[in-house]
């Protein structure tokens, strides 16, 4: 198990950090998100093959730019 | 950390520059839009044709809706095609639609919507800064935490000081802190006394002494004296660090209230495309006005608001935990503040919860012909030798400059010590040894008889034979502790204390405090199942230190954790008193109770706007730009009101 912190750039309220939320859900090995429009943060727990990158490509993929990854 | 902090920090800049800019830019496009808009349309001036109207207003709109609006659209389209709808997919719907009645109305098919579509999206960017400054505002509290790590650090290298980047610090390093500056990272004192301000970080407003042994926190702030202190803890192993990342994490943790909040949100967007087109068929059957429809079409678009429904709760419980992280109280779980409310009972551990867990010396008695400074010079010099805790109590409290001179120390397990000064010998401890030693305790014996109902430990001092006094020690309970239950007990709260100890020290302790009820003798791990029997009568919020009491703080409803010196027991409890002291407690109770009442009232606000104002631009009453103004200024309504918390008296 692994904790990833996303910093996100573009959500505005939970309907944003919802669809952000849900496609880090579908990345395979991720077990939890915590995500905030607050903090502009979602804090992944996930196995430890999951990859980064993939994180990233999600929360892309929902609409939103990942600017910090730790 | 410095740099990253930095970095974290500049996404909220990003966002507020971000719509500043185009705020900037929007309005100056919009401002002589408008005015050409009103003289042509309003005033019917005539300067050019109708058709010319329209396409310089099509013109100037298009940098605004395709340009400063990009993002917006961007966003709501991918909504569309995903199946996956926000807030900007409604904006960037109500104002396409509109941009293009401008290319209908060229052919006169329509009336021309596009300059109310500029207008449209420009208070549509206006809401969203004003929100943006206002969601920075809400963070205030965090933000400071994160800044307030100490950026330089003075360390000792071969002897010699040098200024380094707190990213330089190892552990093992020793630190030179200067008065007036930052304790760099945690640490523990190698040399130096000072006081030290930790208010920042537990919220305790007055200085604590720091001496050699002492432990100390990073971004603290040295007060008096040059204090050496040897760094412990890095990084992100500091108690700063932890506290910023449990304040960080319950912002991803859900209110109850808020689920049915979020729910409704997220079908919120489908229903109101249906609402609009169900609006749109609806009047253009019933009254044929194909512009009027459109109209009111975009009107329902831009009305609804499901940012400020969606926004309610997470700003207020960041509102709410910045102010507590404060005070040193910092919320794990938002669940915590929603089941507050239903607390009925106010459930304590005893020792290091109640008590400040380490024994004291409470009482002196001296028999006739003895003064208590000699008596008590006598005991701390013999008890210095042992190492029990009732001993170091007792040397502690004389704080001798210098101790006589003691032979024959013997420990009597059990029983106590005994030893001889000038030739004379000097027995400490309990009756049993005084009367192995054929002493007779006379008067005393009263004296000891009153201070062990009390539950306090008591030690007889007998020298050459002949009782000279006795000392008493007790785990003494916290200067707050007493006004803390009162308190609760004021506010309606049962409270009970759990404590392994026997009866009559437990009871003693009870009544000193106030608490209604008390279990003794409970071994650790039946904790848990104390707070499960009393949970049959109420909801029970668990008080206890987090290393000890990690089952029942689970098991109660709300678990507050004492944080003790610089470790914090991150896994347990709900909410996490970053200092070791009671009156967290009742701040936490009333703190949750007022984001919570904050949250309601948002929710309520956000609810009550939409069902209004939808309502009304389904009718056909609201002009599209006046029904986007409404909606600006209902999130705007919500995210203030979440700032306006701070005004309650925590």
């Amino acid at each position: 198990m692994k904790k990833v912190k996303l910093t996100i750039y573009g959500m505005h309220c939970v309907a944003c950090s919802g669809i952000a939320e849900k496609e880090l859900r579908k990345v395979e090995g991720v077990e939890k998100v915590m995500i905030s429009v607050m903090t502009h943060k979602a804090i992944v727990e996930a196995e430890d093959s999951v990859n980064v990158e993939d994180l990233r490509s999600a929360v892309e993929n929902a609409g939103y730019k990942v600017v910090a990854i730790k | 950390m410095a740099e990253q902090n930095n970095r974290e920090e500049s996404v909220e800049e990003m966002e507020i520059r971000s719509w500043k800019n185009k705020l900037v830019w929007a309005w100056i496009i919009t401002i002589p839009l408008l005015a050409f808009m009103y003289s042509e349309m309003v005033f019917g001036l005539g300067i050019v044709s109708m058709k010319t109207t329209t396409l310089i207003l099509l013109a100037l709109g298009f940098p605004i809706i395709f340009v400063l609006g990009w993002s917006t659209i961007r966003s709501g389209l991918r909504g569309f095609y995903k199946l996956q709808f926000s807030m900007d997919s409604l904006i960037s719907l109500g104002t396409i639609i509109a941009y293009f009645t401008g290319f209908f109305a060229y052919f006169e098919l329509t009336q021309d919507y596009s300059g109310v579509s500029s207008m449209i999206m420009t208070i549509f960017i206006t809401g969203k800064y004003i929100e943006a400054r206002a969601k920075g505002k809400a963070s205030n509290e965090i933000k400071k935490l994160l800044e307030l790590g100490a950026k330089k650090a003075i360390v000792l290298r071969d002897k010699k000081e040098m200024v380094v980047d707190i990213s330089e610090v190892l552990v093992g390093d020793i630190m030179v802190i200067k008065p007036g500056e930052k304790i760099p990272t945690d640490g523990i004192v190698t040399k130096g006394e000072s006081a030290v301000d930790e208010s920042m970080v537990t919220g305790e407003s007055l200085p604590s002494d720091k001496s050699k042994g002492c432990t100390v926190i990073g971004a603290t702030i040295n007060q008096d004296g040059i204090l050496y202190v040897k760094a412990t803890k890095v990084g992100e192993d500091t108690f700063l660090s932890h506290i910023i990342e449990l304040v960080e994490e319950a912002q991803g943790t859900k209110v109850p209230i808020q689920k049915v909040a979020d729910s409704i949100t997220k079908i919120f967007v489908p229903i109101i495309l249906i609402l609009a087109l169900g609006s749109f068929i609806g009047w253009f059957a019933g009254s044929g006005d194909l512009s009027k429809s459109i109209g009111i079409a975009v009107a329902v678009l831009v009305i609804a608001c499901p940012c400020s429904l969606g926004l309610a709760t997470p700003i207020t419980l960041m509102v709410g935990s910045g102010m507590g992280a404060k005070r040193g109280i910092l919320f794990r779980k938002g669940e915590a503040i929603q089941t507050m409310k239903e607390i009925k009972y106010v459930v304590f551990d005893k020792t290091g919860t109640i008590t400040k867990g380490t024994p004291e010396l409470t009482d002196v008695y001296t028999a006739a012909r003895t003064s208590e400074k000699d008596l008590l010079s006598k005991v701390a010099s013999i008890e210095k030798l042992s190492e029990h805790p009732v001993g170091k109590a007792i040397v502690n409290y004389a704080d001798l400059k210098s101790y006589k001179k003691v032979s024959g120390f013997k420990i009597v397990r059990g029983k106590g010590v005994l030893g001889t000064i000038n030739r004379k010998k000097i027995l400490i401890g309990t009756e049993r040894l005084m009367r192995e030693h054929k002493v007779s305790l006379g008067s005393v014996q009263k004296v000891v008889e009153s201070y062990e109902s009390d539950g306090k430990t008591t030690m007889i001092v007998a020298e050459s034979g002949r009782v000279i006094g006795a000392v008493a020690v007790a785990d003494t309970v916290k200067e707050e502790s007493k006004k803390v239950i009162a308190y609760l007990k004021r506010r309606g709260y049962r409270t009970v204390m759990l404590t392994g100890d026997n009866e009559r020290t437990a009871k003693a302790i009870a009544r000193e405090v106030g608490i209604n009820k008390v279990v003794a003798q409970v071994l650790p791990e039946d904790k848990s199942n104390e707070v499960k029997k009393i949970q049959k009568f109420g909801m029970v919020a668990f008080v206890g230190d987090g290393i000890n009491d990690a089952p029942a703080l689970k098991q109660a409803n709300v678990g507050i954790a004492m944080g003790t010196g610089t470790d914090i027991a991150i896994e347990a409890g709900d909410i996490v008193l970053a200092k070791g002291s009671l009156r967290g407690v009742a701040q936490a109770i009333v703190l949750s109770k007022a984001t919570f009442g904050k949250i309601k009232q948002n929710l309520f606000w956000a609810f009550a706007y939409n069902i209004v104002a939808i309502p009304l631009a389904v009718g056909g009453l609201l002009h599209p730009v006046v029904a986007e103004i409404a909606m600006a200024l209902s999130s705007i309504t919500v995210v203030s009101n979440a700032n306006l918390l701070r005004r309650a008296r925590i």
